[in-house]
């Protein structure tokens, strides 16, 4: 297996607070990496700094054949950077916890905006795959409907043909449930579970601690801005060596 | 009621139509092209604010009969204004109440901008980012088409004040629609009609515009 997503030692400061102390994750092709944690441990920021929306104070990401070195908190992205973040962001598709549908456009204009606006990929082939990729979801149905027209969980599933309509080389999905009601998580995750099963390539961040422990390929623990504990989900739930771990799987699995 | 006297006052003030249109259409454009220089202003610096929301300050709180009796009788008090290269133009009336109509509008028009901006959520930006579009991307297909929906039922209001609005250019001589009723009214002394018919030409552009933003609200919904 190649290597699709890999991190070193990523720190993130905001102001006093030093949320990401020194993470290493590494993804090969076709892991799902499940991010689990308590609120506050830094899941999030840690997911957000792979495609650099969040910009990391220092440390290394990797994603393909595209690495960008940070050297200390403040220093300024070059030129070369910013090209390197573009690559990396072309490389990977990313889901929010609230959808960040644009509101303008159809659930078709959604999934079809990026390959049109920014790849430029011919309209007809564009057209041809999201409607693809909506039937995928589940929503070919809706596809001229309005965001504000559909439920949180058909946003979602919108969200995530969006996501794929980039051709990325690894999905990461920031708590892609959490935001909605409990009857529509089903759903969302089916859809989820089915990208697993294809091969892709995924880093969720997630409160799903069933779905964690039985899509995922690797677990990892986070606590205070550091990987507690990581591994295969058998061992991260069945066998954690850290007792923050135990105690942290044994409340929500509970 | 004179039938014949009521026709005969409106083709006489629909003669002043172009002018109060042309008004309202040169307001409206400058207007607009200053209000994005303001928006730009304000997003530049502490500084570009500051001068931004000086400038709202000013024109937006004080009366416009005002600043055009400013511009166009006490602008003439320098003498560079005189002598200066843009004199041709500053001695016209029409420059004059185009001018403050202009000034005015831009006020009014960028904090109808900034309210439309503010309701922009930051979670679509933050998809177009992740979706690598860059920085004018942004702004032409997720920013200001929000933006614009947002903004568009207060724009409607701004339409319809700049047109009433442009009654004013009356009283620095120009011959708009109210321009002629004054002075037909000085001729026949017949006011209630004279001014009556202005009034309801007045309301027939008010409502046409009404109902045209109302249409494009309509087609640009997403709701």
């Amino acid at each position: 297996m190649t290597q699709a997503v890999r991190l070193r030692g990523i720190h993130k400061h905001y102001g006093a607070a030093h949320v990401l102390r020194g993470i290493d994750l590494d993804a090969a092709t076709g892991d799902v990496v499940s991010i689990i944690g308590s609120s506050g441990s830094g899941k999030s920021t840690l997911l957000r700094c792979i495609p650099f929306l969040e910009q990391p104070d220092s440390g290394e990401v990797t994603v393909g054949a595209t690495t960008i070195v940070r050297g200390a908190p403040g220093e300024r992205v070059s030129r070369a950077e910013k090209a390197a973040i573009r690559d990396i962001r072309g490389r990977v598709g990313f889901v929010f916890q609230n959808f960040n549908l644009w509101p303008h456009l159809t659930a078709l204009g959604n999934v079809m905006e990026v390959p049109l606006q920014v790849q430029k990929r011919p309209k007809a082939e564009v057209r041809e795959e999201a409607e693809a990729l909506l039937e995928k979801v589940g929503l070919s149905a809706r596809r001229d409907a309005w965001p504000a027209h559909l439920s949180g969980g058909q946003q979602q599933r919108v969200a995530i043909a969006r996501a794929l309509a980039i051709r990325p080389e690894a999905l990461l999905f920031d708590e892609p449930t959490s935001a909605l009601d409990p009857e529509l998580v089903g759903e969302v995750l089916a859809v989820i579970r089915g990208l697993a099963e294809e091969g892709r390539t995924m880093i969720l961040v997630t409160h799903e601690m069933n779905f964690a422990r039985h899509v995922s390929t690797k677990t990892i623990f986070l606590h205070g801005g550091l990987v507690e504990e990581a591994g295969t989900p058998e061992q991260v739930f069945g066998d954690p060596v850290s007792e923050r771990c135990r105690r942290f799987v044994a409340g929500v699995l509970r | 009621m004179d039938r014949s006297f009521l026709l005969d006052v409106l083709g006489k003030l629909l003669a002043g139509l172009p002018l109060t249109i042309g008004l309202t259409a040169l307001a409206l454009v400058g207007g607009g092209l200053l209000a994005l220089v303001l928006a730009g202003l304000r997003a530049s610096s502490r500084a570009g604010a500051w001068v931004a929301s000086a400038y709202v300050f000013v024109f937006r709180g004080s009366p416009l009969l005002i600043q055009i009796f400013m511009i166009y009788y006490g602008l003439p008090q320098f003498g560079f204004v005189r002598h200066g290269v843009l004199w041709p133009l500053l001695r016209e009336p029409y420059v004059c109440a185009a001018l403050a109509l202009m000034l005015n509008d831009a006020a009014y028009t960028s904090e109808i901008l900034r309210g439309g901006l503010r309701a922009v959520p930051q979670g679509a930006v933050e998809a177009a980012v992740v979706g690598n579009m860059g920085r004018w991307t942004i702004l032409r297909r997720i920013v200001l088409p929000l933006a614009v929906r947002q903004a568009l039922p207060a724009y409607g209001i701004e339409i319809t004040s700049m047109l009433k609005a442009t009654s004013l250019a009356s009283v620095v001589t120009l011959m708009d629609v109210t321009g002629i009723a004054r002075s037909l009214v000085s001729e026949t002394y017949r006011a209630i009609e004279v001014f009556g018919v202005a009034a309801v030409i007045y309301l027939v552009l008010v409502t046409a515009t009404t109902g045209a933003v109302r249409g494009l609200e309509r087609r640009l919904a997403f709701t």
